[in-house]
């Protein structure tokens, strides 16, 4: 009984990640790329392109995605993979969001969490930082702050890379 | 009717009574019971019911019901009809009263995790009562639902069917061949496809013949259908290539060059030729155009004698049944004039006594019971000529459980009838019963009276004897008054015996006008 629950549920998971991918290929957002890997439906990598008007402009983030067989009752472990230096992202790339702790619930997917990801970058929770230097310098210079983005940053292809 | 038993000899039908009466309520298919009474449940219908729970004992096919989660959809379904938790169109679907919509599954799935009393709503947040929120959705929605077209779940095993959703449960427990059923062998748990279940156990690992790869029986037909690199061959007659599984069938039905007689040949057509050449010797051969029109004759004949056997095994058990019937009603009239012996012929109906008629017509037979059989020298005018000999039959199959449903109606009535002269009839006996005891109580005062005046007397002569001398005449007179009150008693006795011997016989007399009138 145990057995046919589990296999159910990650038949389900499947199921749903594969109408996910349908639903990202055939309406694609602008800014905003997952696909999963090529032998693991249940590991995706995604990317997000920095907002405009943010010192995240014009900078495209890589993240991976890892969905529990729980999924979508329970939220995937998401990380950056692209070095990022922001209020509510620690230097492994973990990533303090409430939607994706306690606040999840089952109607978000992969696209709503990678737009909430995108605001995040423009809008920090500066009241629960990660990052305690990266906070305050969001709040009292600007300049550093964009100075320590750009140095923390890396392009896919240095990603590749290294 | 499938096991139709030999007809007993037809001048033995004392003999074979218990028999064939046995033989009508089975030979009976169609639930009516011709050997008992109306309403009361026949032995048959039992035996049919248990046996029915029997055979579902002995074969459970335990099927999976499909999940509507994972049905592939034809069209892709209005996104108003899809469920943001398993992003596929509403199983079951209930509305909150946030007016957003769930698979009830889905939400209860996405609530396990919350604690009682603080469910929310997936969507919106909003706080949910579980016991009071959950309100079932539009009817129209439902209907959307239902109409939506998939696929068969088992699409890939290579059912084409695709048809509305509501249908597709139906579909896969009743119709499909390619469901999966538990394997037919008992010691075998694995399970195997609805179409192959006739075929017994196909567990076991064979090899192929073409390409010496092992693999189990039930994937060998699929194997050298599709995968096997050796799976086809060269026909020898028309070198076109086939698959090894359809040679067989190739050169029975398809090889234009393998050599076959005209289709005429059954109507002596002796043309022989290679399939090509007799397809086009048929265009013009007479004979072949009408072969299978003679076939289908044939054939049509063969069903209708076919059907008829039976039908007049049954008619001929029937009539044995309701002779028997005949002379149980008539034990001591069983003479020759009686329609036993000869039960279809009409003359001897004209015979029947009239005096069974006026008697009690109601529980007799009717003049006419049964129809007659159409004669070439006398045409009747009131039957209508029957069509065929099946018509004629079933006529009389009908006209005969008429008759017997009419003999049970009668026998009832009359039963009725004998109960109620046996509770009149002991009424009477119970009336007479209570005049009798009373006159015995009676007497028995009348005894005690006596018995009671003797012993005084007794005790009277014993205590005074002095003065016996003095009072002759008192004791006379007592003594006169002792025997006249005797001879009184006893008057009063002979009167009360007389007066029930004279009640009785006019008690028997308004209870015979009474019985009279009851009857
Ligand atoms: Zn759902
Ligand atoms: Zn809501
Ligand atoms: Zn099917
Ligand atoms: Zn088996
Ligand atoms: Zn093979
Ligand atoms: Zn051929
Ligand atoms: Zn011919």
């Amino acid at each position: 009984m145990a057995l046919s629950n589990a296999n159910n549920g990650a038949t389900n998971v499947a199921a749903r990640l594969q109408k996910e991918l349908m639903d990202i290929m055939t309406n694609p957002t602008p800014g905003i790329t997952a696909f999963p890997s090529s032998e693991n439906l249940t590991i995706w990598t995604a990317t997000i392109e920095g907002p405009s008007g943010t010192p995240y402009e014009a900078l495209v983030f890589k993240l991976s995605f890892e969905f529990p067989a729980t999924y979508p009752y329970s939220p995937p472990n998401v990380l950056f993979k692209t070095p990022i230096y922001h209020p509510n992202v620690d230097f492994s790339g973990r990533i303090c969001l409430d939607i994706l702790k306690d606040k999840w619930s089952a109607v978000y997917n992969i696209g709503t969490v990678l737009l909430s990801l995108q605001s995040l970058l423009g809008e920090p929770n500066n009241s629960s930082p990660l990052n305690g230097e990266a906070a305050e310098l969001w709040d009292n210079d600007m300049l550093e702050y964009k100075r320590k983005v750009a140095a923390r940053h890396k392009t896919p292809e240095e990603l590749d890379a290294a | 009717m499938s096991s139709p038993e030999p007809i007993p000899p037809p001048n033995d039908r004392r003999g074979s009574r218990a028999s064939s009466n046995a033989d009508i309520s089975v030979q009976d298919g169609n639930g009516v019971m011709v050997g008992g009474p109306p309403g009361s449940p026949s032995p048959l219908q039992i035996r049919a019911s248990n046996s029915l729970n029997s055979k579902n004992r002995r074969r459970p096919i335990a099927k999976q019901p499909p999940d509507v989660h994972l049905l592939e959809y034809c069209h892709t379904p209005d996104s108003n009809l899809v469920c943001l938790i398993c992003h596929s169109p509403f199983d079951k679907p209930v509305k909150l009263l946030c007016d957003h919509y769930f698979c009830r599954q889905c939400l209860e799935h996405a609530w396990a995790a919350q604690q009682d009393g603080e469910k929310t709503c997936p969507t919106c947040r909003s706080k949910v009562d579980v016991d009071k929120d959950l309100r079932p959705v539009p009817r129209i929605i439902e209907t959307m639902l239902d109409e939506l077209v998939v696929k068969c779940p088992n699409s890939k095993s290579g059912c084409d069917w695709s048809d509305q959703r509501a249908n597709v449960h139906d579909h896969v427990m009743l119709y499909c061949v390619y469901t999966l059923v538990q394997c037919p062998s008992y010691d075998c748990r694995l399970h195997i496809s609805q179409k192959d279940f006739h075929k017994g156990c196909l567990h076991y690992t064979v090899s192929c013949e073409n390409c010496h790869t092992s693999m189990m029986m039930k994937d060998l037909e699929g194997h050298q259908r599709t995968d096997c690199p050796g799976r086809s061959t060269n026909c020898p007659h028309c070198s076109a290539e086939v698959l090894r599984l359809d040679f067989q069938a190739h050169v029975k039905e398809a090889c234009p060059k393998v050599v076959i007689p005209c289709s005429g040949a059954v109507l002596s057509c002796t043309f022989t030729a290679e399939r090509a050449e007799v397809a086009s010797h048929q265009e013009t051969c007479v004979v072949a155009k009408l072969a299978p029109h003679f076939q289908e004759q044939q054939a049509r004949i063969e069903r209708s004698e076919a059907r008829l056997e039976p039908l007049s095994r049954r008619v001929g058990i029937l009539e044995d049944g309701l002779s028997n019937i005949t002379s149980m009603l008539y034990p001591a009239n069983s003479e020759p004039s009686l329609p036993l012996s000869e039960p279809l012929d009409p003359t001897s109906l004209e015979a029947f006594p009239p005096a069974h008629l006026t008697a009690a017509s109601d529980f007799r037979l009717s003049p006419n019971p049964f129809p007659s059989v159409p004669q070439n020298d006398v045409p009747q005018t009131t039957q209508p000529p029957f069509d065929s000999q099946i018509h004629h039959l079933l006529t009389m199959h009908d006209s005969l459980r008429e008759e017997v449903s009419r003999i049970t109606n009668a026998l009832g009535e009359l039963d009725g009838r004998t109960n109620m002269m046996i509770i009149n009839e002991s009424q009477r006996q119970k009336d007479e019963m209570l005049h009798t005891n009373a006159a015995i109580n009676s007497m028995r005062m009348q005894l005690h009276w006596l018995m009671s005046a003797t012993l005084s007397n007794r005790n009277a002569a014993g205590s005074s004897t002095a003065r016996a001398s003095a009072s002759t005449a008192a004791a006379s007179g007592s003594a006169n008054s002792a025997t006249r009150g005797a001879s009184a008693s006893a008057g009063l006795g002979n009167r009360a015996t007389a007066s029930a011997t004279l009640h009785a016989p006019l008690r028997r007399l308004s209870d015979s006008t009474r019985q009279d009138t009851k009857l």
